[in-house]
């Protein structure tokens, strides 16, 4: 069963109290990409596993050798026990890996106005925010902020949910970066009872499960983390520097990540 | 128009794969457009906007992929549509492709080439550190073509590499030439007996060209990266390149390039090229830098007479540094000046290469005084841009790839009323813009149209770092600038000197030429 004896060496905390809290859970392999594999376990719920480095998403593990990965195909069996994870050909202990707060939760960020500098510059976002659809949806999202207003806001997310290019579609990706802002600066609008519930059950219809887990996180406050490190900044050029490597991720996941971020700071601000 | 559509069921492919698709079948002869999005409810509802909602795309779910395709004819469409599969196929993980795998990881990599010796890495800076060591590891010498690596984490791999008898170049490599193989940004150059160990990218080819210009090959290049002659990275990779130069026999003269190192570190340096006893040239790039001779090594003050010099010490010949090589250059000042009206006295430089910015500010700033530079900070009317850093990079190639900020900045110079000068650089070279010259020249001519149309001239001066065998074609490069009306000098620190002269006027052409050489 553990042919191949590897580790994880770097875990979000949160996926870590779910493995330590569900010996015995089995899921399958839902997904499996050049340089990352996804796992969906029976709850719908996903855990992504990547090679060495930081975390790119709020549900995901990285592997002391990228190569290990090679071993999942889809739709195989993967289960969690005695602190490692089996599945035909790997074992993968997280014992030894590193814990990583992925919540936003907590201290306000040391610098607000870092996160305006490489907001200045914005890289081109996928066009379908830029279709009559998106700009609808953004403008109402960002309507929603600008005046706390619970309503619209649910209105623009739910818009933005599974519009656009990207197996994440850009809509979500916006859609994940607001949020990010959101949480980092005011949380008001977003935690007024139902708000959270009324998006994620849209998720759950109107996304791809990949996009849905990240839009499910980010209610919760949970972000990858090239998306804190934006938010974490203590300096412009540092802050310039994270929204540099946030863009170059994906297709334009980052990029439109990084305009979620940027309508939820104007929009606040407003 | 015809329209056909694939729809998966099921389908992950990353965001990557999916835009790669659409782009591909968007320049196909005879498609109009191609749609290539998940089946997500919006998503269906963007298809009908756009006229593409087939019955076929309205059958797929959230985690199905929609391929819709419209093109000129029904063949078209559906040859289109049939490319689908083969396209994801490329980009897919490689048990999908079958054939030769293609490595996912430098121990993958060793496996199918057990004789490599040496890893090139360019992923994102925060995965470099982690690939970096494997390779080292793995007993290959390392080109880090990545950035942003940790301080930290550059000194530990040299610390590692050095142990295990390796060369770590870099991080921040951008050029490297090992055994006449040019690696990274590098321009087609001949070898030669000149070893080069580089600070710096631009700097290197630079010199290398300069050399090339004047028939004189490289044995190897080693890159070091930026920090490498800090106090604390102390100079381990200077070090180590210069001992394997030293040993090298095919290396006959030494040549060292960057910026000015800390004191301990030059002093290093300094000692290591004496026991070595090879002629060396040492060219780090700082204000006050004056020429001068100890023994068999030669210091200097720009990357052009670094080429000078080595070729005149190779050459067993007397040289002198000199402000301009190119003719009547007090002459096309002269014009130049001509055409500027009494308010037009700045310079505006706009870099694609770091250190051909920071050689420009330096001269800049001894001729004209203080430049304003987002390579030091400082304030002053001249400004100098190093294009290439971080604030206008974001999402965006380096401007020696992507020329689309230069341009901008380009078209918006010729608004400015008080500039005289636009000084740029073209990068020629492997990895660079197939047409850089091209890529700028319509801008150039358009920003002159706009200072003319406003009663003002406007110079641009340039020079082009390339040889005659690079992809680009050094002769073709040149006529295309000066088909835009732009002076071409043979090299950077020329062009700064001429760009001083035309804002300058008289005082700074009697620092550079003396009040009798103007004729």
């Amino acid at each position: 069963m553990s042919g191949r004896r590897g580790c994880l060496v770097r875990l979000s905390a949160h996926l870590a109290r779910r493995l330590e809290w569900t010996e015995g859970a089995r899921g399958r392999v839902h997904s499996v990409f050049a340089r990352a594999v996804n796992v969906q376990w029976r709850d719908g719920r996903l855990l992504a596993l990547h090679g060495p480095g930081p975390l790119l998403a709020p549900f995901a593990a990285a592997v002391d050798d990228e190569a290990r990965l090679g071993a999942l195909r889809p739709d195989m069996i993967v289960t969690v026990e005695s602190g490692r994870l089996l599945a035909p050909g790997l074992g993968l202990s997280w014992q030894g890996a590193q814990r990583v707060d992925c919540a936003l939760a907590g201290p306000r960020p040391c610098c607000a106005g870092a996160f305006a500098a490489p907001a200045g510059a914005l890289p081109p976002h996928a066009p379908g925010l830029d279709s009559p659809l998106g700009r609808d949806a953004r403008a109402a999202l960002a309507a929603g902020i600008a005046e706390r207003d619970p309503t619209r806001l649910m209105a623009g997310a739910r818009a933005l949910l599974g519009l656009g290019e990207g197996l994440t579609p850009a809509g979500d990706d916006c859609l994940v970066g607001a949020l990010a802002v959101l949480h980092a600066f005011d949380a008001s609008v977003i935690t007024l009872p139902g708000i959270a519930a009324a998006i994620a059950a849209d998720a759950e219809a109107r996304t791809t499960t990949i996009a849905r887990e990240f839009v499910l996180h980010a209610l919760a406050g949970r972000f990858s983390e090239p998306v804190l490190a934006v938010l974490r900044a203590r300096s412009r050029d540092e802050a310039g520097r994270a929204a540099a490597r946030l863009a170059a991720s994906g297709g334009t996941s980052g990029a439109d990540t990084l305009h979620g971020m940027r309508l939820a700071w104007d929009a606040l601000a407003a | 128009m015809a329209q056909a559509t694939v729809v998966t069921r099921g389908a992950y492919h990353d965001s990557v794969a999916l835009l790669t698709l659409a782009r591909a079948l968007r320049a196909r002869p005879g498609v109009r457009e191609a749609a290539v999005v998940m089946g997500t409810p919006a998503n269906h509802d963007l298809l009908a906007q756009a006229g593409l909602l087939t019955d076929l795309a309205r059958t797929a779910t959230a985690n199905d992929l929609i391929v819709v395709v419209e093109a000129e004819t029904a063949a078209g469409a559906e040859a289109a549509a049939g490319a689908t599969a083969p396209l994801l196929a490329e980009g897919a993980p490689r048990e999908a492709r079958g054939g030769r795998a293609r490595p996912r990881t430098i121990a993958g990599a060793v496996r199918q080439m057990p004789d490599a010796n040496l890893a090139l890495i360019s992923v994102p800076g925060a995965f470099a550190a982690a690939e970096a060591r494997a390779a080292l590891e793995a007993g290959l010498h390392v080109v880090l073509f990545s950035d942003n690596v940790a301080l930290a984490d550059e000194i530990a791999l040299k610390r590692q590499a050095l142990a295990q008898g390796l060369l770590l170049m870099g991080p921040d490599c951008g050029t490297a030439y090992v055994a006449g193989v040019p690696l990274g940004f590098a321009n087609v150059v001949p070898r030669g007996p000149v070893g080069l160990v580089a600070a710096s990218g631009t700097g290197l080819q630079q010199v290398a060209t300069q050399l090339a210009g004047r028939g004189r090959g490289v044995s190897h290049a080693i890159g070091v990266g930026g920090r490498d002659m800090s106090e604390a990275v102390g100079g381990l990779m200077t070090l180590a390149g210069l001992e394997r130069l030293g040993d090298d026999a095919g290396t006959e003269l030494i040549v060292v390039i960057g910026k000015p190192p800390a004191p301990a570190v030059g002093e290093r340096v300094r000692a290591a090229l004496a026991e070595i006893g090879k002629p060396a040239v040492v060219c780090l790039l700082g204000r006050d830098v004056t020429t001068r001779t100890d023994g068999a090594v030669t210091t200097v003050a720009t990357l052009e007479d670094a080429a000078l010099a080595a070729d005149a010490a190779l050459g067993h010949a007397a040289w002198q540094p000199r402000p301009f090589s190119a003719p009547d250059v007090a002459g096309r000042i002269a014009e130049a000046r001509r055409a500027l009206d009494a308010g037009q006295s700045t310079v505006l430089g706009l870099f694609a290469g770091g250190t051909l910015a920071h050689e420009s500010l330096l001269i800049l700033e001894a001729l004209l005084g203080p430049v304003a530079s987002n390579l030091t900070g400082g304030r002053g009317r001249h400004r100098v841009l190093d294009l290439g850093a971080d604030a206008f990079t974001i999402a965006r190639a380096h401007p020696m790839l992507d020329p689309t900020i230069r341009v901008e900045m380009t078209g918006r110079a010729g608004e400015q009323a008080d500039l005289a000068v636009l000084l740029l650089d073209v990068v020629l070279g492997h990895g660079a813009a197939a047409d850089p010259a091209g890529d700028v020249a319509p801008t150039i001519e358009a920003a002159r149209a706009t200072a003319r149309a406003a009663g003002r001239g406007l110079a641009v001066v340039a020079s082009v770092v390339g040889t005659a065998g690079d992809p680009q074609g050094l002769a073709a490069q040149v006529a295309r600038l000066e088909a835009a009306g732009v002076w071409v000098l043979p090299s950077n620190a020329q062009a700064a000197r001429a760009a001083a002269a035309i804002a300058g006027g008289e005082p700074v052409l009697d620092r550079l030429l003396g009040p009798g050489a103007r004729g």
